[in-house]
C-alpha cells in the first residue's frame, strides 16, 4: 500500500533517467551519427554498434573541447564567488530593519524569475559597444576629467566576453544566494547580537566570530546549487555571444549541444557529456570535502 | 550613538536603492526600447520618453496584428508545455513527498531508507542536462515525440518531480498527524485520507511547488532548442530565433521579449512569499 505514494516517481525518475544515463554512456563509446541509429538494420536505439574509445581519444586533442571545459570552470568559479559575496552583501542589508525592507525584498528577486534568454538579450542590448547606455557612460564620464573615452569590446573580444557573461549570470542569480543567505541570518538568535555588543565587540568582529560561521552550513548549499545550475549554462551565451567570437565563449553544454544537432555526431556529443557529468561529481565531491573540512559540524 | 545609527541608516538606503536601480533599469530599458523607433534605438541610447524620443506603439501593433498568429501560438505552447509539467509534477511530487514523510521504506536493491531515498531523487536534479541530448534525441525521433508537446511535458516533469518531492516532503513533515489519524479511525484508508484530508491542507506547498515548476519550465531553453522545430516551439526559443535574424531589431525584440517576461514577473511580483518559503524548504532544512 504504502509503495502506491512513492512508485509514480521512483519509476519516473528509473526510466526517463537511470535509463537514458546508462544509454548514453554506451553511446559514447560508438560512433553513431544523425540518421545513423535508425538506417542501420542491427543499429536499433543505438544497441548493436562496435564500441570504440575514439570518442574520449579526440577529447584528449580536441581544442574546442579544452576550450568549452576551460570556460565553464571559469564561468562556475568566478559566477560564483562574485554571486556570493554580493548575495551576502545584499543579505546583510536586507537584514537591517529598514523601511519598504519588504518591498525591496520582492524587488531584488526580480532578475531570478526573469526567462534566462531574456537575460541573455538583456545583455546583448547593455553591452552593445555603441548604443547601450553603458558605453555611453563610458563614452561620456572619462570626458569630465580629460581623459579619453573608455571602448570595452565586451562581447566581441574572447577575454572580455567571458567577465561579460559571468557578470550577466549574476545580475541574475545573485538575488538566490542573497534569498538563501537572508533566510541564514534571519534564523540567527538577536540574543547573540546583544551579548556581543554588551561585551564591547565591534561590528566587524561580530560578523568574523558569531555572523559568519553561523552562515557557513546555509552557504556551502547556496554555493553548491549555484555552482552546479552553472555548470548547465547555455541559454545566456547564446543569446549574448552566441558561443562566439569563434568558438571562444562557448561552455560544455552548448558545444555538447552542437555536436549533436549541428554537427549531428551522436557519440562524440555523448563522450563530452559524460566528461562534464564527471566534472560535476568530483567538483560536488571535492568542493563538500573542503566544506566538512571547514564546517565540522557537518555530517 | 545616535549618529552612528543615523550614518547606517544612509547607508542601507543608499545600498538598496542602488541595487534596486541595477535590477529595475534594465526591464526600464526594455519596456522603453519596444517603445522606440527604429531610429531612436540606433542613435545611441536615449532615455526618458518623450523628452529624449517620442514613444511609438507601432512594435507592440506589429506583434498583436501582423504577427499576432506567431506570438499568440507560442505563447500558448509555453503555457501548455509548463502547465502540463506544472501539474504532472504537482501530482507525482505531492504523492511521493507524502510517502516519504510518513511511512518508513527501505529499498532493498539499494539497501536506502527514506532520507537515501530523498536524496537520490533531489540529486537527480542536479544532472546535466546535457546529458540527456543525446539519449532523448534518438529515442524521441524513434517514437515520433519530436515537435510535439507531450515531448517537452515529459522532459519538464523530469526536472520538476525532484524538487517537487523535496519541497512537499518538508511541508508534510510540518503537518501535524493527528487530523489524518483521527480520519483513520473512522474508517478512510491512506489514499482517501490522502485526497480528502492531507491535500487540502497543503495549499501552501502545492502552491509553491506549482510556481517553481511553471517557471522552471516556462523559462527553459535547451529541451525546448532540441526537442521542438515548430509545432511545439516555446517563447524562449521563438525569441533566441529572432535574436538571430533580427539581431538589430531591437525594438521588435524587446516588445516580443516582454510577453515571454511579463507572466513570471508577475508570478514573482505578486507570490513572492511562495517562493521564498518553498526556497526555503528545499534548501535550508535540506
Amino acid at each position: 500500500m504504502k509503495q502506491v505514494f512513492l512508485l509514480p516517481a521512483v519509476i519516473l525518475l528509473i526510466t526517463l533517467v537511470i535509463f537514458p544515463l546508462l544509454w548514453s554512456l554506451g553511446i559514447s563509446f560508438t560512433d553513431i551519427q544523425r540518421g545513423g541509429a535508425i538506417r542501420e538494420g542491427g543499429g536499433f536505439l543505438g544497441f548493436g554498434f562496435d564500441l570504440t574509445l575514439r570518442n574520449y581519444a579526440r577529447l584528449l586533442i580536441d581544442e574546442r573541447f579544452h576550450i568549452a571545459a576551460r570556460n565553464t570552470l571559469f564561468f562556475v568559479l568566478l559566477g560564483v564567488s562574485i554571486q556570493y559575496v554580493v548575495g551576502l552583501a545584499l543579505a546583510l542589508v536586507l537584514d537591517q530593519p529598514f523601511r519598504g525592507r519588504n518591498l525591496a525584498r520582492v524587488v531584488f528577486l526580480l532578475p531570478m524569475m526573469t526567462t534566462p534568454v531574456a537575460v541573455g538579450y538583456l545583455g546583448r542590448m547593455f553591452f552593445d559597444p555603441s548604443r547601450s547606455p553603458i558605453a555611453h557612460l563610458l563614452r561620456t564620464v572619462p570626458g569630465w576629467f580629460g581623459a579619453d573615452p573608455i571602448f570595452v569590446p565586451w562581447l566581441t573580444n574572447p577575454a572580455y566576453a567571458r567577465w561579460t557573461i559571468v557578470l550577466i549570470e549574476s545580475w541574475q542569480w545573485t538575488p538566490f544566494m542573497t534569498l538563501l543567505l537572508l533566510a541564514g541570518l534571519q534564523a540567527i538568535p538577536r540574543e547573540l547580537y546583544e551579548a556581543a555588543r554588551v561585551d564591547g565587540a565591534t561590528a566587524l568582529q561580530i560578523f568574523r566570530s558569531i555572523v559568519f560561521p553561523l552562515l557557513l552550513p546555509i552557504s556551502v548549499t547556496a554555493i553548491l546549487i549555484r555552482s552546479l545550475e552553472i555548470f548547465k549554462i547555455i541559454d545566456i551565451i547564446t543569446v549574448s555571444t552566441g558561443g562566439g567570437p569563434g568558438s571562444a565563449t562557448e561552455s560544455l553544454t552548448m558545444y555538447v549541444f552542437r555536436t549533436a544537432l549541428t554537427f549531428g555526431n551522436y557519440g562524440y556529443a555523448a563522450a563530452i557529456a559524460f566528461v562534464l557529468l564527471a566534472l560535476v561529481v568530483v567538483f560536488t565531491t571535492g568542493f563538500l570535502g573542503l566544506a566538512r573540512l571547514i564546517t565540522p559540524r557537518m555530517s | 550613538m545616535r549618529r552612528d545609527a543615523r550614518w547606517r541608516t544612509i547607508l542601507t538606503y543608499a545600498f538598496v536603492l542602488f541595487w534596486a536601480f541595477i535590477v529595475l533599469f534594465p526591464f526600464y530599458w526594455l519596456i522603453t526600447t519596444s517603445f522606440k523607433q527604429p531610429l531612436a534605438v540606433n542613435r545611441g541610447p536615449l532615455y526618458i520618453p518623450f523628452v529624449d524620443f517620442q514613444p511609438t506603439t507601432d512594435h507592440w501593433n506589429y506583434l498583436f496584428t501582423n504577427q499576432r498568429s506567431v506570438v499568440l501560438r507560442h505563447f500558448v505552447n509555453s503555457l501548455i508545455a509548463a502547465s502540463g509539467s506544472t501539474a504532472l509534477a504537482v501530482v507525482i511530487g505531492s504523492m511521493a513527498g507524502y510517502g516519504l514523510s510518513r511511512f518508513k521504506y527501505r529499498w532493498r536493491a539499494t539497501g536506502w531508507d527514506n532520507d537515501g531515498i530523498a536524496f537520490w531523487i533531489i540529486s537527480n536534479r542536479f544532472l546535466p542536462p546535457a546529458v540527456f541530448v543525446v539519449p532523448f534525441l534518438i529515442l524521441y525521433s524513434t517514437v515520433g515525440m519530436i515537435d510535439k508537446h507531450l515531448g517537452l511535458i515529459i522532459l519538464y516533469t523530469l526536472f520538476n518531480v525532484p524538487f517537487a518531492v523535496w519541497i512537499m516532503r518538508d511541508f508534510f513533515n510540518g503537518l501535524p498527524i493527528d487530523l489524518e489519524e483521527s480520519a483513520r479511525v473512522d474508517g478512510a484508508n491512506r489514499i482517501q485520507t490522502f485526497v480528502r484530508i492531507v491535500l487540502p491542507l497543503s495549499t501552501p506547498g502545492i502552491v509553491a511547488v506549482a510556481i517553481f515548476s511553471f517557471i522552471f519550465s516556462w523559462n527553459e531553453f535547451l529541451y525546448a532548442l532540441m526537442l521542438t522545430n515548430y509545432d511545439a516551439i516555446t517563447l524562449p526559443v521563438l525569441i533566441a530565433g529572432q535574436n538571430t535574424n533580427r539581431g538589430v531589431e531591437w525594438w521588435f525584440i524587446s516588445a516580443l521579449t516582454l510577453v515571454a517576461v511579463i507572466p513570471v514577473v508577475l508570478i514573482g511580483l505578486f507570490l513572492e512569499r511562495f517562493i521564498t518559503s518553498g526556497l526555503m524548504a528545499g534548501a535550508v532544512k535540506g
